[in-house]
């Protein structure tokens, strides 16, 4: 924004009066009607501090003016006054509907015409340099975002990375594992699909969902500190070897606990849950900690009956498989497990999903 | 004559003028150049092609100098006759208009009249 004024007016002698006024504290350029205006407004919009513009001239009059003005957005960036003497309500309105400022009034008094000038000027002046500023601004702050954003998923990443190693570290150690927990994985991720849209009073957020799925892969990894004669054993369990084996929800929270600094608040925290309560049960008799009902983490009970579903169908070192269906009736029946009446309504819903999973 | 001389021959309001564009030089500049503005011209010319936008253009053209340089009889009478033919509102053949215009003619010659006298005295001074 500059200091030059445009005058608009097809009278020579009122454009020269509004020159003599004006023509010390401005640059005055002159149009003698308004296709030569926008001639040079468009040359010139940087440097136009004010528009004044005659309404009645022949040929483009100024109402064609103000219309390219406001589709080229420059009436935003430079203020117009209207110098026409028409004083009718409705070419007011008109004016300012298309964006005009304001109007110095016939006949131009030298004192009052600076004024207006000078006033609105001013205060455009003053608003488009906030505008740049902000501008300036936002393209700051939307740089340091992009950048926040990109360090986010890097995080992420690393998480996920966490997971997966653990997750390689239990599938080592035991030859059953590997597909079970991928499979797990998958069950947990429907399951919490389902759960997320059909429950909103558990607040599943999208990022939550994938978080569970993720650490779903984590439920046995305190199976690790299993010692493999009890862990493949290939007959029933002693009760003193099944109190044991029962320690790897515990053992892999001790695991998790001492690694929680590496990774981030939530992913550590979900990971624990899901760790410690896989196995308990919605009416309490459940282990380690025999919680109750919504006591138990949603993360954790969304494993849980994925865990179960898929230990069912499979051949396990102490049992063989059961069928699709058998396993489906036991799990609703409340015959393997006790799990909520919510979740149940999820696992009835995506038991098609599951037995194509089971399938492959 | 003076300037103020002049403006009471115009019928115009030398104060009002004075006390808007503040300097003597400035007021006698504008009002040389008076004569030379070819609105009159045009709204004649209009009004005998019949062209009424054209004629309303030229009679608020010469409203608008004569309210700006003080010429107050020759500003009521073009006002006057700017509102009676302002498009959509009035008619070329209305009953009033020939004596507006005339009224009009009468003041822009007194008024043109009146400059060039005062021109020439000043030239011969």
């Amino acid at each position: 924004m500059g200091n030059k004024i445009l005058v608009v007016d097809d009278m020579e002698i009122n454009r020269e009066m509004l020159r003599e006024i004006l023509e010390d504290s401005y640059e005055v350029e002159e149009a003698e009607n308004g296709r030569r205006a926008l001639e040079l407004i468009k040359d010139h919009h940087n440097e136009l501090a004010v528009v004044l513009l005659d309404l009645i001239m022949p040929e483009v009059n100024g109402f064609a003016v103000l219309e390219v003005m406001k589709s080229q957005g420059w009436i935003e960036k430079i203020p117009v006054l209207v110098i026409s003497g028409e004083g009718s309500l409705d070419a007011e309105r008109r004016c300012f509907e298309y964006g005009v400022s304001d109007f110095v009034r016939k006949p131009f008094d030298d004192v009052l015409v600076k004024r207006r000038v000078q006033n609105i000027a001013n205060l455009f002046q003053y608003q488009n340099q906030l505008e740049e500023k902000v501008e300036k601004q936002t393209g700051i702050v939307k740089k340091q975002y992009q950048l926040l954003q990109h360090q986010a998923e890097q995080l992420k990443k690393s998480n996920a990375n966490i997971i997966d190693i653990l997750g390689t570290v239990v599938e080592s150690r035991n030859l059953e594992s590997g597909e079970h927990i991928n499979r797990v994985k998958l069950y947990t991720g429907l399951l919490a699909q389902q759960m997320q849209k059909d429950y909103p009073e558990y607040t599943l957020t999208n990022d939550q969902v994938e978080l569970i799925t993720s650490a779903s892969a984590l439920h046995d990894v305190g199976k690790i500190a299993i010692p493999d004669h009890i862990l493949l054993k290939p007959a029933k369990l002693t009760d003193e070897e099944f109190e044991y084996m029962k320690s790897h929800t515990t053992r892999g929270c001790e695991l998790l606990y001492n690694i929680k600094g590496v990774w981030s608040e939530e992913y550590s925290r979900i990971s624990y849950e899901i760790c410690r309560h896989h196995h308990e049960r919605y009416d309490g008799r459940g282990y380690p900690d025999g919680l109750k009902g919504e006591e138990i983490p949603i993360s954790a009970q969304l494993v849980s009956i994925a865990d179960v579903y898929d230990a069912l169908v499979n051949e396990r070192v102490y049992k063989s498989a059961f069928t699709k269906d058998e396993a489906f009736h036991m799990i609703v029946t409340g015959e393997c497990g006790v799990f909520s009446p919510k979740l149940l309504e999820c696992f009835r819903k995506v038991r098609k999903a599951f037995e194509e999973l089971s399938g492959q | 004559m003076t300037l103020s001389e002049c403006y009471d021959a115009m019928g115009g309001n030398y104060d009002e003028v004075m006390s808007r564009l503040r300097k003597e030089e400035r007021v006698e500049k504008f009002m040389l150049k008076f004569p030379g503005d070819k609105s009159y011209e045009n709204l004649m010319n209009a009004m005998e092609a019949g062209d009424q936008e054209e004629a309303f253009r030229a009679a608020h053209s010469i409203k608008g100098v004569s309210q700006n340089l003080g010429l107050l009889k020759l500003y009521e009478s073009s006002q006057e006759l700017t509102e009676a033919i302002r498009p959509g509102q009035g008619e070329l053949s209305g009953p009033r208009i020939p004596s507006l215009l005339s009224q009009v003619t009468e003041d822009y010659k007194r008024t043109v009249n009146a400059i060039i006298k005062y021109q020439e005295e000043s030239v011969a001074q």
